[in-house]
């Protein structure tokens, strides 16, 4: 593989994030499970797409597809064009940190750093200068409610402020997409509420994509669109006027 | 790699965070160093002390003798006086000084014979000392037993073990008779005087060995030269650079020089065996503090297992993210190299004054390799050594890393963000 196909370097596309019949398939006894199967997805720049299911139907294995973090067992997966299920680890890691964004559903921070250190760890590993770092950390804290907060470590912020700043490292980066696994799953529903407005608000300010997983219906109601996936497969698509 | 500093620096951070759990990785290495440089001191001073008191008894560290001496222990194979001249000047030359521990050189004529009185006969290692460099030497005649050493000026006197003037009824002031084969090959008696005993607890050498003044024993036994010029050096270690140096002034001068390792090899062996011994010990130690730091950076690896995930998910590749737990054993080894080696050295130095004493453990004259146990051990600090624990600590430290980075560089994860 050569230098150029090795780099992370963001390409023109007309999708943030695209799969073609794309498997995740586990070896367990006594039969192999299926946990995906053959999906084909396509998300073009700046959607706000929601995937719902019942619990087992793929969603957070699509999404962990989606973002490189497990490889497909068939399939392929295409980041701004850029087929990204076969490349090396390193290179796949580098992609991570410069197009894609997560937010977990908890636990989301890293214990041992501030707010501040956490929202611009991803800036910090692509080599932007401290000054720079802060001031936007600073300006995206003010925008989404943040502000105070920055010398704390996650065990003094809530809920809703640790997602937030979850949130925040997620798109200071500037990646091509966010993957959302049921961020809202242990909050409130006012801090719900208050987590998707933020989102909500990147999508439509940044033109950031996002793409959740999630069965909480506050979020489904927010989607450009949705896709309900059943056992593994895409069983509806519904594209609605929210987001996006 | 450009990302190194940022590795290190959250590496760094995790160590922090968990203060208790890094202290007491930490207190493993901390206390397994500071107890092998203590053991370690301890092991080189009472080894240095064995040599030291081996040594004096015998030959010294170095030797000069005319060759063949050692195999037949004859007179015919002994050093003219010019050739004694040479080796003393040799000796005076090469050997280093030290203020504190100068080094002695000795010149001796040595013969077997028998050493008797009305009460009986016994054989006897016969050796004419210089009376003043012989007391400094093998300080047989520091603290005596009875009587006194010999002095300058003595003609006729005999200073023999306890053991000997035991077996044979004598007592300070008795006379004996000791004969023996002389130069000329004829077998010749010497009447002297009992000036006093020593007592080494070596009863082989108890009842064996006599000293009698160097200008008696040349007459008596018709010899101008000597056996041996022996040299006690500062410390041991000096043996081999002395050695060579002086085999190479003393090439083709018809002069041998030997070190003690083959003047004493029953106390080189129980050297060498003791020290394999303790570093079998220490390496037993080290494999349990090795398990001991494995198992605990191994048990924060798993607990922070959604924690290493993220990181892959942020952007970490599985050989960063191994860095990141290499990088924190690292620095805890680094640590803990410094605080045992303070440490090890602050135990030591509680010992260097009055030294490690063992006497209510030991039974006393305990003898192994030609010596006497001295009961109580005291501490001497040897570079080499000191690098060496040092250097075990690091690998072990660094190897117990090795694995609980290897894992955490192949944890999954998409598995490890969904651990709770």
């Amino acid at each position: 593989m050569n230098s150029t196909s090795d780099s992370a370097a963001p390409a023109a596309s007309e999708h943030a994030v695209r799969t073609e019949n794309l498997w995740k398939i586990y070896p367990q006894d006594p039969r192999p499970v299926e946990a995906v199967r053959g999906v084909d997805l396509a998300v073009a720049p700046g959607e706000f797409v929601v995937m719902a299911g019942p619990s087992g139907s793929g969603k957070t294995t699509v999404l962990n597809l989606l973002g490189g973090l497990t490889r497909p067992s068939r399939g392929k997966v295409w980041v701004e064009g850029r087929e990204i299920s076969a490349l090396p680890d390193r290179t796949l890691a580098q992609v991570r940190l410069s197009r894609i964004g997560f937010v977990f559903q908890s636990y989301n921070l890293l214990p041992v750093l501030t707010a501040l250190e956490n929202a611009e760890f991803t800036l910090l590993l692509q080599g932007v200068p401290a000054a720079k770092r802060r001031r936007r950390v600073r300006r995206l804290f003010d925008r989404i409610g943040l502000e105070g907060i920055e010398d704390r470590r996650p065990p003094k912020l809530s809920g809703g402020q640790q997602q937030r700043v979850a949130v925040a490292r997620a798109v200071l980066g500037e990646p091509a997409l966010v993957l959302a696994d049921e961020p809202t799953a242990n909050l409130d529903s006012a801090t719900a509420d208050a987590l998707l407005d933020v989102m909500e608000q990147l999508n439509r300010d940044n033109g950031t994509t996002f793409v959740f997983s999630t069965h909480d219906p506050r979020v489904m109601e927010r989607a450009s669109r949705l896709i309900r996936l059943v056992d593994g497969r895409v069983a509806e698509e519904i594209v609605s006027g929210g987001a996006g | 790699m450009i990302r190194f500093p940022t590795l290190a620096w959250l590496a760094l951070r995790n160590l922090r965070r968990e203060m208790r759990r890094s202290a007491l990785t930490a207190a493993a290495m901390t206390v397994g160093l500071a107890l092998l440089i203590l053991s370690r001191t301890l092991a080189d001073g009472a080894h240095e002390d064995w040599i030291d008191s081996g040594v004096r008894l015998a030959s010294g560290h170095v030797s000069f003798n005319a060759p063949g001496y050692r195999d037949s222990e004859s007179l015919d194979d002994r050093l003219t006086a010019g050739q004694v001249e040479v080796a003393l000047a040799a000796a005076a030359a090469t050997v280093p000084t030290s203020s504190d521990r100068p080094a002695i050189t000795t010149v001796r004529v040595a013969t077997r014979g028998l050493a008797s009185s009305a009460d009986g006969a016994l054989p006897a290692l016969i050796v004419g000392v210089d009376p003043a460099s012989e007391l400094a030497f093998s300080e047989l005649g520091a603290e005596p037993a009875d009587g006194r050493y010999l002095q300058e000026g003595d003609r006729l006197q005999a200073f023999i073990g306890a053991g000997m003037a035991a077996r044979l009824g004598l007592r300070t002031g008795s006379r004996m008779v000791l004969t023996a084969q002389v130069a000329s090959g004829e077998i010749a008696g010497q009447l002297v005087r009992v000036a006093g005993t020593y007592r080494t607890g070596l009863d082989e050498l108890d009842e064996a060995l006599v000293h009698i003044p160097l200008p008696v024993a040349r007459n008596w036994l018709g010899v101008e030269g000597a056996t041996s010029v022996s040299v006690v050096l500062p410390h041991s270690t000096l043996t081999d650079p002395v050695l060579a140096e002086t085999r190479a002034t003393l090439e083709g001068s018809g002069i041998e020089v030997v070190g003690w390792p083959e003047t004493a090899r029953e106390l080189y062996s129980a050297v060498r065996i003791d020290d394999a011994g303790d570093w079998v010990f220490h390496l037993i130690l080290f494999a349990i503090v090795t398990l001991a730091i494995l198992n605990a950076v191994f048990i924060s690896v798993l607990h922070r297992r959604r924690e290493l995930g993220l990181l892959r998910a942020l952007g970490l590749s599985g050989a960063e993210t191994g860095l990141v737990v290499f990088v924190e054993g690292v620095l805890l080894t680094v640590a803990s190299g410094f605080v045992g080696v303070a440490l090890g050295f602050a135990v030591v130095w509680v010992f260097f004054r009055n030294g490690l004493d063992l006497t209510d453990m030991m039974p006393a004259d305990i003898t192994f390799g030609g010596i006497v146990f001295n009961p109580v051990m005291h501490p001497a600090i040897e570079l080499k050594h000191l690098v060496q624990s040092v250097a075990l600590t690091t690998v072990i430290g660094l190897s117990a890393s090795l694995y609980p980075a290897w894992h955490a560089a192949r944890l999954d994860p998409a598995e490890s963000v969904k651990v709770e």
